[in-house]
């Protein structure tokens, strides 16, 4: 029978913001935090990357077929948000899940172990043990 | 004489060594049609100790400092339990706080941003800063004196038309700061990402 999930439904337009750190294992350099903001759905949405200081340090939007990024003043083209986000962060990090995750709905991952269990405290954790390096995602969102 | 915003803004740098101040800080999503505009407020205390020396400490709502060495910029997040380590040299040029904080002199501050005296407004004396590379993430950088040089405010407008409003007070001049004040270690348990 069909997986209700695979049905398309337009989730309603959603807004978070805060702070996330990925740390990832003996990789330094793919390891960054950042302020953000992330708003729309899976299908169609933006996430923006601040500095400490208040700065954007870049704007990812995507809608279906296409994803872009803007930073440093350019504008770079991608065909989807995964390859998006790795190319901006050099890691890979599944924004599309994170809309569920943060909304308390715990959607398996490949690779990835989420821990909703501190949500209410506006905290979400995630392991990701495929591929490797190993890494965690750790998201603090503003009260 | 009424000195105009760009000899405050020599004045303060030439005479004044050493600072701390209270901070609110207010940052506004640039304005985008059919979305309300959204801002976010912190408070905290700044300090700074020429030439390269700073640290913002933000207090509120959540607990974060970044401090400038003088070798390498610290930043902690202590909800995320993360220290992220740069070389000032890698990421200090064209930061706003570069202006206040760690330019020994104008000619200094000229190599990494164009310099301009701008109208006073809100009472205050205003130099407007633009920096020179091109594709950094700064549109620009208005800094704001009280008479007598007194730094009052910042205003950084990123390129993407984000706008956050850093306003002093309980400004000292000159205080002598303990130097640990600007050295910072890692708290125990806390990831440290060095880049």
């Amino acid at each position: 029978c069909a997986n209700p999930r695979l049905l398309q439904r337009d989730t309603p337009e959603a807004f978070w913001s805060g702070r996330l750190a990925l740390q990832v294992e003996d990789a330094s350099a793919q390891s960054f935090s950042a302020g953000f903001e992330l708003k729309g759905s899976a299908r169609q949405g933006e996430l923006a990357l601040f500095t400490p200081l208040g700065g954007t340090l870049a704007v990812l939007s995507w809608q279906p077929g296409s994803a872009q990024m803007q930073a440093d003043g350019k504008t770079r083209s991608f065909d989807s948000i995964d390859a998006l986000v790795q190319q901006a962060t050099g890691s890979v990090i599944p924004v599309a899940a994170l809309f569920d995750w943060l909304a308390g709905r715990d959607t398996a991952v490949p690779g990835w172990r989420a821990d909703l269990s501190r949500l209410a405290d506006g905290r979400v954790q995630a392991h990701r043990s495929d591929p490797l390096p190993a890494a965690d995602l750790r998201v603090v969102l503003e009260r | 004489a009424c000195a105009d915003g760009l000899e405050s803004l020599e004045n303060f740098v030439k005479t004044v060594k050493s600072g701390r101040a209270d901070f609110t800080q207010v940052v506004t999503s640039p304005p985008k049609e059919g979305q309300a505009v959204r801002s976010k407020t912190s408070t905290g205390t700044f300090e700074f100790q020429r030439p390269s020396r700073f640290r913002f400490i933000y207090k509120k709502p959540f607990e974060q400092s970044i401090v400038a060495d003088g070798q390498t910029l610290w930043l902690y997040d202590a909800d995320l339990n993360q220290v992220t380590a740069r070389r000032q040299s890698q990421v200090l040029g064209s930061t706003p706080a570069a202006l206040i904080a760690s330019a020994p002199d104008l000619r200094a501050l000229q190599a990494d941003f164009a310099l301009q005296a701008a109208p006073d407004k809100d009472g205050l004396q205003w130099v407007v800063a633009t920096p020179k590379a091109k594709d950094g993430q700064l549109q620009n950088v208005r800094i704001g004196f009280k008479a007598g040089d007194e730094l009052a405010a910042l205003e950084i407008l990123d390129s993407f038309g984000q706008r956050s409003v850093m306003s002093f007070t309980k400004v000292e001049v000159n205080p002598s700061l303990p130097a640990e004040n600007f050295q910072f270690k890692p708290p125990a348990g806390a990831d440290v990402v060095r880049q």
